[in-house]
């Protein structure tokens, strides 16, 4: 009785969209980069499965690892995504006390 | 004779990743919001350990659960926080947003449940090896391009946050 593939990619998807729900939703801009990363981890998870379904992981497996080495690349992305957002957020800040992304609006036409 | 332990931590991990998931979407504590999103994240490591990725596990454990809840929880120290209603864009649209999630999700839904094999066993033994030679090989130049952009993004965090009058 082993997990079918459908079920990793099924939580996969279950968190992507509640990820996207709450960057659409929510007005807090900490809470939209923590939904970011809930994405992202997210689509880490699918990676790992199918890479797992070819066959890839494994010390015994001869093949190119790639779905292993796109997750590490994802992780590289979501801590420069990171960084880069809460320094952009600190400096919003700094003109206008507020996290709140419907109050920055100076941009807007 | 273990064979039950999979599933069994396949639904602890998956009650983990989707109850702590919906609590950081809809919960109004900050603090509390951050810290769910890391039980997200450990309950992910807990489901690459599952699909035999431990490398991945151990990473996922060192830059999600501990750099990024820190850095998280560094931006709700360093910022007011108050929290208001949820924004207007889909309290006027609801109907139109229910049948665009829909329209959307059901797809993603129906291929999610096409893959009923299992995923097959990975082979005994760590998956460092294999990760670390292709990452050094095959993928040498896309690691330096990556260290090229976490350097610009190192440069990029101090100049968005360094004060002009210093």
């Amino acid at each position: 009785m082993t997990v079918p593939l459908g079920a990793y990619i099924a939580v996969s998807a279950v968190l992507f969209f509640l990820g996207a729900a709450g960057v659409l939703v929510r007005r807090n801009a900490v809470v939209i980069l923590m939904c970011v990363e809930l994405m992202l981890n997210a689509s880490n998870l699918a990676l790992v499965a199918f890479a797992r379904r070819a066959g890839q992981l494994g010390a015994g497996s001869g093949l190119d690892q790639r779905g292993s080495v796109f997750v590490v690349f994802v992780f590289v992305i979501a801590a420069a995504e990171v960084a880069v957002g809460l320094a952009i957020i600190l400096a919003a800040y700094r003109n206008r006390p507020t996290v709140n992304v419907d109050d920055i609006h100076e941009m807007k036409g | 004779m273990f064979d039950f332990l999979e599933p069994l931590f396949f639904a602890l991990f998956a009650l983990g990743i989707i109850g702590a998931g919906a609590a950081v979407v809809l919960l109004r504590r900050i603090t509390a919001q951050a810290l769910l999103m890391a039980l997200t994240f450990a309950c992910m490591a807990g489901m690459f350990l599952l699909l035999g990725a431990e490398t991945i596990a151990l990473f996922q454990v060192l830059i999600y659960v501990g750099a990024i809840t820190i850095l998280i929880l560094f931006g709700v120290m360093f910022t007011k926080q108050e929290e208001r209603a949820y924004g207007l864009f889909f309290q006027k649209q609801a109907p139109l947003a229910t049948g665009l999630a829909v329209i959307v999700a059901l797809p993603v839904v129906i291929l999610a449940f096409s893959f009923k094999d299992p995923a097959t066993p990975s082979a005994r033994g760590s998956d460092l090896i294999p990760l670390a030679t292709s990452l050094f090989t095959d993928y040498a130049f896309p690691f330096e391009v990556a260290s090229v952009l976490l350097l610009a993004a190192l440069v990029g965090a101090i100049v968005l946050v360094k004060r002009d009058d210093q």
